[in-house]
């Protein structure tokens, strides 16, 4: 079905790099609005909405680099998880219909030209620096070695992880719990 | 094919819009939120290297997965303390939380 697609979309003069190069940059620049409204929404429900849109656009942006499975877990752990815990978290602490001001004010002003500054300096750093030369025909890695690898070199750091959510379930019952009378 | 400096840019503008949202939020959820940005940022940046540079057994790859693990436990537990401090302080705005400032 896909190459019947890209065949007719071929018919059409448009190739599968341009079909690729204007769904990447329109998701990027989608994912940094939405990021920015993140970051400026008065209403904070409305900010985690744009949270999720984010972190989807982020699993696309892994599509492009051809890491499915991070994709998959992207959307599984951050959309579908935490961020049930963040609009949990705001339904029972904040007032979801007060809004909160945005004042122009000079803390704000300073945090704006401090992440710019910050953004330039990346900017530059990334287009000034030397990088080593792309691997053109790299062969994506499959789910079976990275389970692989996963579960051998890296196995250490995997039941470390392990023993950390554990810990972070049980600190988060104790502290989330109401004091016995 | 996109080439790696706009995967990184990305990365970069996600970073700038989390640090200013940290910077700025008064609600400490919407901290929460800005440091997901910026550990998002920090992902793209592991996989974009995992694609275009020589790692072995996609070293990028299992990094994201810990970072993402690591985002999940953190947000448990920042979400958790916020509950808490809402229960004690009937606020979650942090320049209201000053129980330790003398």
């Amino acid at each position: 079905m896909m190459s019947g697609l890209i065949h007719l979309l071929n018919s059409h003069g448009l190739t599968e790099d341009t079909i690729i190069k204007a769904t990447f940059y329109g998701i990027a620049g989608l994912t940094v609005l939405f990021a920015f409204f993140v970051v400026i929404a008065r209403n904070i429900f409305h900010s985690a909405l744009s949270l999720a849109v984010v972190l989807i656009g982020v699993a696309c942006a892994y599509l492009y680099l051809d890491t499915e499975f991070l994709a998959t877990v992207q959307v599984l752990v951050y959309v579908g998880a935490i961020m049930t815990l963040f609009i949990f978290t705001i339904m029972l602490t904040a007032d979801v219909h007060k809004k909160m001001s945005l004042k122009i004010n000079p803390r704000v002003l300073l945090s704006a030209y401090a992440a710019a500054l910050i953004l330039i300096i990346l900017i530059k750093i990334i287009n000034a620096g030397p990088w080593l030369p792309e691997v053109k025909d790299a062969v994506p890695l499959d789910l079976a070695q990275l389970g692989r690898s996963l579960m051998t070199n890296y196995g250490l750091p995997f039941e470390v992880i392990s023993l950390l959510s554990l810990a972070a379930l049980v600190g988060a019952i104790v502290i989330g719990k109401t004091e016995k009378k | 094919m996109i080439p790696q400096n706009h995967f990184l840019i990305l990365s970069a503008i996600l970073f700038a819009i989390g640090i200013f949202g940290v910077l700025t939020r008064k609600n400490a959820i919407g901290i929460l939120m800005s440091i997901e940005l910026i550990l998002n940022a920090a992902n793209i940046n592991l996989i974009t290297f995992n694609k275009f540079q020589k790692t072995p057994d996609g070293l990028g790859q299992i990094f994201a997965l810990f970072v993402i693990a690591i985002a999940a436990v953190s947000a448990v537990i920042g979400l958790a303390l916020v509950i808490s401090i809402y229960r004690n302080a009937k606020t979650i705005l942090v320049t209201k939380i000053n129980l330790m400032k003398w």
